[in-house]
C-alpha cells in the first residue's frame, strides 16, 4: 500500500512543495489569528473558512487528497455553513462593541499560550526523528477505503452510531420546550 | 416429706409475681388479686406446716447449683432454723394481711397487675434474704428488696416527687449495699466460701481488726437497708410510696432486714467488742434522732416513718448488747404493731378525704368507726411500750440488756434508750390526740371505707397486743419461748436479779405515763401549732437532706460540671470544634475556586495540561 | 515529504495554541465553538502528517473519525447554543454559573 507514487503534476518537485507549504502554513495562520480577534461571529466563520481551504491544501500536500476532499466538504462546507446558519438564526449583533482590548483577559491568555506552545516547541525540537522529512508519500483512496472499512471497521460503526446519537441529541434539545399553559410565547 | 419442698416457700410468691406481671392485665381483676394474695397465703401455710423442720440445727434444702466457677460451687440452697422460721412466719403472716389490705386498698387503680406483681415480688426478695444460707443468694434478695422498694415507692410515678423518692430511696440503700458488697468479697477472700454457716464457724481465727472492719462493713450495709444513721434519709421520703407499701417496707420486710443479717451473722459480729459497740451506738442514736424528729412530723405517715426508725435503732441496740434474741422479739412484735398502725393510717387517711397533715385531722374519735380508734390505739399502746402489750415486753428487754452490760458506754446508752422511750410515748399520743380527739378541723370528704382495709388490722392490733407471750419473761411467770427457741442463736444470757428488773419496767411505766400525761396536757385540746426554728429543725429532720446535699451532692455535681464544661467542653469538644471550623473555613476558600464559569474550569485545564508538559520536558532534560 | 517534521507539528502547535487562546479569552459561546474546532483542525495537521511521516495510512483514517466526531460534536453543542438562546437569552459564557459552588 505504502509504494511510493510521485505526487502528480505541478507539485512533483519538493521545492515548489515546500515553499508552497511554508505560503499555505503562513496564510492559514493568519486567517485563524485575524478569525479569532474579529467580534463579529460572521466575519470570524469567514476567516476560518479561509483557514480551511488553506489545510485543505497542505493536507493534498501531504499526499492526503481524500482527507483535503472531506476538509473542504465537511469542515468549510457543512461545519461552518451549520455556524452560519445558527448565527443568522439567532441574529447576533454583527457589529455590536467593538473588540475592547481587554488586558486582563487577554495578557494572561497571551502569557500561557505562549508558555504551552513554547513547551511543545521545545518538545518536538528535542526529539531527534522530527528532523527527518523522508520522502514524499501518496496515499490512494484505494488504500484509504482498505484500511478504513477492512481494519478499522468496527470503529466506522461506532463512529456512525455516535452521529446517529449526536443527531437525536441534537434534534431533543433543539426541539424547545413544550409551551406550558399561561405563559406567553416568546 | 422431701425438704425440697421448703423451696415452695419463697418460689410461691415468685410464680404469683411472674404470672401477674406477665399476664396480670390480661386476667379479670379478681383473679389477679386472688393470685397475688394466695401466693402470700400458700407460703404461710407451708412455713406453719413445716414448722418442724427448725428443730435443731436447721434444715438444709438444696434446690441446684447456681454458679460453678472452678473449684467454687454457689448453690441455691435454704437454712431453715430457728432464728429463720420465726422471721418467715412472720413476713408471710404480715404480709398475707397487708395483700388484703392492699386488695381493698388499691381498688381504684387502674395498673393493679404492676403493684401485685411487684408486692409479690417483695415478699420473694424478703424471704430469699431470710432463708438464704450463703451470703450471695442473700445479697441476691438484698438487692431484689431495693429493687422492689424503688418501684414501689415510686409507683405513682406520674407525680415526680413520687419518682424522685423511689430513686432516693434506691440510690441511699445503694450505698450501704456497696459496703455489703465489699463484706462479702472480703469474707470469700478470707474463707474461700459464702456459707453462712461455714463463715461463722471460722470467723473466730480472724485477725481482730479484721473482724472489727468487717462488722463495721456490715453495719453499713445494714444501715442503709434499715435506715439507721447516717443513710436514714430515705426512710422518711420513702412515704410517696401506697400505703400498704408503707406498711410491706416498714412492718414485715425491707427495714428488719438490716438486723436480721446482723443477726445472722452475731456469732462473727459478736467476737469485736469495738464493733458490737458501734452497732449499739448507731442504734441508740438513730432511735433518739428519729424520736426527736417524730414529735415534729406533721404527716401521719412521717411520723410513722420515724417511729419505724426509732425502733428499728432498738433493734441494733440490742444486737449491740448481745442480745439476738431481745433484737428479734422487738422485731417481731413491732412488725405486728407497726403494720397495724400503718394500715389504720391508711384508713384514716381514707376517711379524712386524703388528708395527710395530722393538725388538720381531729374528732375522728366522734365521727369515724369506732373499730379503727381501738385499733390504731392498741398500735399505738404497743409502740409507747404500755404495760403488758407486746412493745413494752421487747422493748424492757432490749434496755435490760443494754443496762446488763454495765460498761459506762453502755449505761450512757441506756440513757439514751430511757429519753427515747420517753419521746417516744410523747409523740405517739401526740398522734392519737391530734388524729381522734377534738373537733373535726379538716375539709376534706370521707371516702368509704371496704371490709377489706378494717378486717386485716385486727389479727395485726390483737397480735402486737399480745406479742409478749412469744417471749414473756420469767419475771412475770413466762418462760422465755422465743429465746430458748432460738437456743444456741439467741446471743448472750442476760442475767439480772429480780429487784433490777421490777425497777427496770417500773421505770418504764413510769416513763409512758409520763408521756402521755404530757401529750394529754398539751395536746388535748387543740391550741395549734406555732412553727418554731427548733421544730422546723426537727421537722426537716435535723436537715440531714441538706447537709447529705452540701457534703456529697454538691462537690459531686460541681465535679460533673467541672468534667462536663472543663473536661469535655473546653478541651473535647473546643478541639473537635476547631478541626470542624478549619475544615469549614478550608471549604470555604476553596469554595471561590469553583465559580461555575466554564472559563474557570477551561483555565484549570489548561495549567494542569502545562505541568504535564513541564513533567515532559523536565523528563527530557534529565 | 517535503518539509521536516519538526515544522508540521511546529505549525500544528501554533495552530492549537491559537484555539486555545481563542477559547479561553472570548466569552461568547460561538467563538469557543470556533476555538474548539481550530484545535481540532490543528489535531488533524499533525495526523496527516504523521502520516505522510511514517507512510501509513491510518492518521489518514483518524482524521476522517475525527471529522465524525466534530460533526457529532457541533451538532450537539450548536443545538445546546440555540437552547441556551432561548432559555437565558444570552451567549456569555461566563452568566451560566449554575455549578458554582
Amino acid at each position: 500500500m505504502n509504494t511510493a507514487p510521485s505526487i502528480p503534476g505541478l507539485w512533483c518537485h519538493d521545492m515548489i512543495g515546500s515553499v508552497v507549504f511554508y505560503l499555505l502554513a503562513a496564510a492559514t495562520l493568519t486567517a485563524t489569528l485575524l478569525c479569532i480577534t474579529r467580534t463579529s461571529p460572521v466575519h470570524a466563520v469567514i476567516y476560518l473558512v479561509h483557514a480551511f481551504f488553506d489545510l485543505a491544501l497542505i493536507f493534498y500536500l501531504f499526499g492526503a487528497p481524500l482527507v483535503a476532499a472531506w476538509e473542504m466538504i465537511i469542515y468549510a462546507g457543512a461545519i461552518m455553513v451549520l455556524f452560519l446558519f445558527i448565527i443568522m438564526m439567532l441574529e447576533l449583533s454583527p457589529g455590536g462593541k467593538p473588540l475592547t482590548v481587554d488586558r486582563r483577559r487577554w495578557i494572561p491568555v497571551l502569557i500561557l499560550s505562549l508558555v504551552t506552545l513554547g513547551c511543545t516547541v521545545l518538545l518536538i525540537i528535542q526529539d531527534p526523528s522530527s528532523a527527518g522529512s523522508g520522502t514524499a508519500y501518496h496515499a490512494s483512496p484505494r488504500d484509504f477505503g482498505t484500511a478504513l472499512f477492512d481494519h478499522y471497521a468496527l470503529a466506522v460503526q461506532v463512529v456512525s452510531f455516535q452521529l446517529l446519537f449526536a443527531a437525536v441529541g441534537a434534534y431533543y434539545v433543539g426541539k424547545g420546550e413544550p409551551r406550558k399553559r399561561g405563559e406567553q410565547p416568546s | 416429706m422431701n425438704q425440697t419442698l421448703l423451696f415452695l416457700i419463697p418460689l410461691l410468691p415468685l410464680a404469683c409475681a411472674v404470672l401477674n406481671m406477665l399476664f396480670g392485665m390480661r386476667l379479670p381483676r379478681l383473679v389477679a388479686e386472688t393470685l397475688a394474695v394466695s401466693g402470700v397465703a400458700a407460703s404461710f401455710l407451708l412455713t406453719l406446716l413445716f414448722w418442724g423442720y427448725a428443730d435443731g440445727a436447721g434444715t438444709h434444702a438444696l434446690l441446684g447449683t447456681w454458679l460453678p466457677v472452678g473449684d467454687i460451687t454457689i448453690p441455691f440452697a435454704l437454712h431453715f432454723d430457728a432464728l429463720a422460721a420465726p422471721m418467715t412466719l412472720m413476713v408471710t403472716g404480715v404480709a398475707t394481711l397487708i395483700h388484703l389490705y392492699a386488695v381493698g386498698y388499691m381498688h381504684d387503680e387502674e395498673d393493679y397487675a404492676r403493684f401485685f406483681g411487684l408486692l409479690n415480688l417483695f415478699v420473694f426478695a424478703m424471704l430469699a434474704i431470710v432463708l438464704a444460707d450463703n451470703l450471695l443468694v442473700l445479697f441476691l434478695g438484698w438487692e431484689g428488696v431495693g429493687l422492689c422498694s424503688y418501684a414501689l415507692i415510686g409507683f405513682w410515678y406520674q407525680k415526680s416527687e413520687n419518682a424522685r423518692a423511689g430513686t432516693k430511696a434506691f440510690l441511699v440503700t445503694r450505698v450501704g449495699d456497696i459496703f455489703l458488697a465489699a463484706a462479702l468479697l472480703w469474707l470469700f477472700a478470707l474463707t474461700g466460701t459464702l456459707e453462712i454457716a461455714a463463715i461463722n464457724a471460722r470467723a473466730a481465727s480472724f485477725a481482730p481488726e479484721v473482724l472489727t472492719a468487717l462488722t463495721v462493713l456490715l453495719l453499713l450495709g445494714a444501715c442503709g437497708k434499715s435506715a439507721q444513721l447516717p443513710l436514714m434519709t430515705w426512710l422518711a421520703d420513702a412515704m410517696a410510696g401506697p400505703t400498704p407499701v408503707s406498711a410491706l417496707i416498714h412492718a414485715a420486710t425491707m427495714v428488719t432486714a438490716g438486723v436480721y443479717l446482723l443477726c445472722r451473722l452475731f456469732p462473727l459480729v459478736s467476737l469485736s467488742p469495738d464493733g458490737m459497740a458501734a452497732i449499739a451506738v448507731v442504734g441508740a442514736l438513730t432511735a433518739l434522732y428519729a424520736a426527736t424528729c417524730a414529735l415534729a412530723q406533721r404527716e401521719i405517715k412521717r411520723v410513722l416513718a420515724y417511729s419505724t426508725m426509732s425502733q428499728v435503732g432498738y433493734m441494733f441496740l440490742a444486737v449491740g448488747a448481745g442480745s439476738v434474741a431481745g433484737a428479734m422479739f422487738h422485731l417481731l412484735t413491732h412488725a405486728f404493731f407497726k403494720a397495724a398502725l400503718f394500715m389504720a393510717a391508711g384508713c384514716i387517711i381514707h376517711l379524712a378525704g386524703g388528708e395527710n397533715d395530722i393538725l388538720r385531722m381531729g374528732g375522728l374519735f366522734k365521727r369515724g368507726p369506732r373499730e379503727l380508734f381501738w385499733v390504731f390505739l392498741a398500735g399505738a399502746l404497743c409502740l409507747a411500750g404500755a404495760p403488758l402489750t407486746g412493745g413494752f415486753f421487747s422493748k424492757d428487754g432490749i434496755l435490760l440488756a443494754v443496762y446488763t452490760q454495765g460498761t459506762p458506754l453502755f449505761l450512757a446508752l441506756w440513757g439514751i434508750g430511757l429519753l427515747t422511750a420517753l419521746l417516744t410515748a410523747v409523740y405517739t399520743f401526740r398522734l392519737v390526740y391530734l388524729v381522734f380527739a377534738g373537733e373535726p378541723r379538716g375539709h376534706g370528704h370521707p371516702h368509704d371505707l371496704p371490709l377489706l382495709m378494717r378486717r386485716p388490722l385486727w389479727p395485726l392490733a390483737l397480735l402486737g397486743l399480745c406479742g409478749g407471750l412469744l417471749n414473756l419473761p420469767p419475771l412475770v411467770g413466762g418462760h422465755e419461748w422465743l429465746t430458748h427457741r432460738l437456743g444456741t442463736l439467741a446471743g448472750r444470757e442476760i442475767l439480772a436479779g429480780h429487784s433490777i428488773e421490777w425497777a427496770l419496767a417500773g421505770l418504764a411505766t413510769g416513763l409512758v405515763i409520763l408521756g402521755w400525761g404530757f401529750a394529754r396536757w398539751r395536746y388535748g385540746q387543740f391550741r395549734g401549732e406555732q412553727e418554731n426554728r427548733a421544730s422546723r429543725f426537727l421537722l426537716l429532720g435535723w436537715r440531714a437532706d441538706a447537709l447529705v446535699d452540701l457534703l456529697f451532692v454538691r462537690p459531686f455535681t460541681a465535679m460533673a460540671g467541672l468534667c462536663a464544661i472543663g473536661c469535655d467542653r473546653a478541651l473535647v469538644d473546643a478541639t473537635l470544634d476547631g478541626l470542624a471550623r478549619q475544615t469549614t473555613a478550608c471549604g470555604e476558600r476553596l469554595r471561590g475556586l469553583t465559580t461555575g464559569r466554564v472559563s474557570t474550569y477551561l483555565a484549570g485545564f489548561v495549567w494542569g495540561f502545562l505541568i504535564i508538559l513541564g513533567w515532559f520536558l523536565l523528563a527530557l532534560v534529565k | 515529504m517535503i518539509v521536516p517534521f519538526a515544522h508540521v507539528l511546529i505549525f500544528a502547535a501554533i495552530l492549537f495554541t491559537m484555539g486555545l487562546g481563542c477559547v479561553l479569552a472570548r466569552r461568547n459561546l460561538i467563538m469557543i465553538l470556533i476555538g474548539v474546532e481550530i484545535m481540532l483542525n490543528a489535531a488533524a495537521v499533525a495526523l496527516v502528517g504523521g502520516s505522510a511521516y511514517w507512510r501509513q495510512v491510518d492518521g489518514q483514517v483518524f482524521v476522517v473519525f475525527l471529522m465524525a466526531m466534530t460533526s457529532a460534536e457541533v451538532a450537539i453543542s450548536l443545538a445546546m447554543v440555540v437552547y441556551l438562546r432561548r432559555r437565558r437569552g444570552t451567549l456569555e459564557a461566563d452568566r451560566f454559573d449554575g455549578l458554582r459552588g
